[in-house]
């Protein structure tokens, strides 16, 4: 295969891990699901990088930002578990449900 | 020897303007006696403000060119950013001094964070507006988002409804650095830089490629910016949010805003990337309006209509941006600026009524007639009431939408002020024409007084509506630099 297929080919699977890590982060049903797919999100960001031949500047940052989102997640994570009994996010938001009226949604 | 320190001070503004908030923040949290941090926290916002007001008088009013030491960090002030940064730094301030009657809310132990934070936001944003390549736009615009995470997880003392909005806040955030992240990458391999200046100047070699770069950064930046339909976070956040942070929200809002104007206005210059990034702001902008609109109608938490409203209105700006002329690159900065003094002006209302349910407005002009007037001015502001900065910023969008040719963006613009007027007139009418239906906690605490220049000022600015001079020049001025001809 040619090395502009391959690294194609990279970008697209990087790509569709991104997709799929950020499906995770928005939709799953656990906060610790979600903060999974924030993370493999920006790590599929950074391996396009790698096949895209990005700066080593654009890595670096990536990579902490991808630490900083890791740290304040498990702090939030351990905050939710203290203050909610649970990480279960229906859970969370029908806890919260209860202290404010219905909202509408668009 | 004063001269000789202005002076100084003059040629390395763009950094000191970047350092003064961090410093701040750092001796902020250093502080643990609340009152002595809050105070520690003014002084370098202050600093921050006076610095961004000179930068702005010097190089848009009165057209000076801006010279500035070889700063290791490459920073390079633009006409976006030194129109931004007085906005942000204004609001920071305003943000910090209403705080100071809000202690009780934060808590004295979490205060010095909550300063430290506040500060940060604002240095993370003036970062990006400031940064010379993309590398540096996402580290700072990263930095600003994770301090508002945190900012948003400790605003409501031992509540912990604002941890869910903080989760919200940090799931849309990791995502869009991830888009940012790519979209870096993209232009980095088509335009060969990732600096700023070169990404107009350069040949491109892959335009279609650019093209979608510029579009995954445009959208991580619409995402933090709240724009519809990629607002998820902002509702649950602003709803479940302290009332400091709220005002804070506003400093991000405009963050983000403002720095998406400057990466557009940069790519719609480049011939090659200008069709297509036009187009994405233009379905965006629309969506933007509709879906804010809607919502912000059918919404009964106060802040929660603020973020709707917010919506509607980043909606507009975008479609002044998607233009891709001066006079628009003008109206989308005017737009800004209205949008952050309605949402201090709402927010300084809503604070003293001290629910965010709709039905806390009820009989609000009897016990607090200067919050009442702050929210019927936000909302006349929303509205695009007529002596408005609001009408002036909707104005210029329809002007120069007619300008173009583009009628339905001038028709979207319509449907966006008769949406408010909506929204906008059902808050007026809780707070002049209907009775307290439920037992008022009356707040005696001296320290609330601490939030009158929010509610004065930003009635004041709402009023510039009656003398735009200035405000529209450093518009016009700003967009004439940024774009390298005038409107």
């Amino acid at each position: 295969m040619s090395p502009v297929v391959l690294q194609t080919l990279g970008l697209g699977v990087c790509t569709a891990l991104l997709v799929a890590g950020g499906a995770s982060a928005l939709m799953s049903a656990s906060v610790t699901k979600r903060l999974l797919g924030v993370l493999i999100a920006i790590v599929a960001a950074l391996l396009a990088l790698a096949a895209l031949g990005a700066a080593q500047a654009a890595t670096i940052a990536g990579v902490a930002v991808a630490f900083a989102y890791c740290v304040i997640g498990v702090a939030l994570l351990v905050r939710l578990q203290e203050s909610y009994g649970g990480s279960d996010t229906a859970e969370i938001d029908a806890a919260d449900a209860q202290s404010e009226p219905a909202e509408p949604s668009a | 020897m004063n001269d000789f320190y202005a002076e100084l001070a003059r040629l390395h503004a763009p950094l000191l303007l970047l350092g003064a908030p961090l410093i701040g923040a750092a001796i902020a949290a250093a502080i643990p006696q609340a009152r002595m941090s809050w105070l520690g926290a003014l002084l370098a916002c202050a600093i921050a403000l006076a610095l961004a007001v000179d930068l702005a008088a010097r190089g848009l009013l009165s057209g000076a060119p801006i010279a500035s030491a070889h700063e290791a960090l490459a920073l390079s002030p633009d006409g976006v950013g030194m129109f931004a940064a007085p906005i942000l730094t204004g609001a920071l301030a305003l943000a910090l001094l209403a705080g100071g009657g809000l202690l009780d809310e934060i808590g004295p132990r979490k205060a010095p964070w909550a300063w430290a934070l506040s500060l940060a936001v604002c240095a993370g944003w003036i970062g990006a507006l400031f940064a010379g390549d993309l590398i540096g736009v996402f580290i700072a615009a990263e930095i600003a988002w994770l301090a508002s995470v945190g900012l948003a997880a400790l605003s409501r003392g031992s509540e912990r409804g604002a941890l869910s909005g903080a989760l919200r806040m940090l799931t849309a955030g990791g995502f869009s650095a991830a888009l940012m992240l790519l979209g870096i990458g993209l232009i980095g391999r088509a335009v060969g830089s990732v600096v700023l200046d070169e990404i107009g100047a350069l040949p491109i070699a892959a335009p279609h490629l650019a093209t979608l770069g510029v579009a995954l950064v445009t959208t991580a930046l619409a995402v933090k910016a709240g724009v519809a339909p990629l607002h998820f976070w902002s509702a649950a956040a602003y709803g479940r949010s302290g009332r400091f942070a709220l005002f804070v929200a506003v400093v991000g809002l405009v963050g983000a805003l403002m720095t998406l104007t400057r990466i557009v206005s940069i790519a719609t210059a480049a011939p090659d990337l200008g069709e297509g990034v036009s187009s994405l702001l233009a379905i965006l902008g629309a969506a933007s309006v509709l879906i804010g609109s809607v919502q912000a109608v059918g919404a009964v938490n106060l802040h929660r209509l603020a973020a709707y409203a917010a919506a509607s209105h980043a909606g507009s700006i975008l479609l002044s941006l998607a233009l891709g002329s001066p006079a628009g690159l003008a109206a989308a900065l005017v737009q800004t600026f209205a949008l952050a003094v309605a949402l201090l002006a709402l927010f300084g209302g809503a604070s003293v009524a001290r629910e965010p349910a709709l039905s806390a407005l009820d009989g609000l002009a009897r016990r607090a007639p200067l919050a009442s007037m702050a929210i019927t001015a936000g909302a006349l502001s929303f509205m695009g009431a007529p002596l408005t900065v609001g009408f002036l910023g909707r104005w210029r969008l329809i002007e120069a939408s007619i300008g173009a040719g583009w009628w339905w963006a001038a028709g979207a613009a319509l449907v966006s002020s008769l949406a408010a007027v909506f929204y906008g007139g059902r808050l007026i009418e809780r707070v002049f024409f209907r009775r307290a239906t439920t037992a008022v906690d009356v707040d005696r605490n001296p320290w609330r007084l601490a939030i009158t220049p929010v509610l004065v000022i930003a009635i004041i600015a709402i009023g510039l509506g009656f003398e735009p001079s200035v405000l529209l020049r450093a518009a016009t001025d700003a967009a004439a630099l940024q774009l390298g001809r005038a409107p």
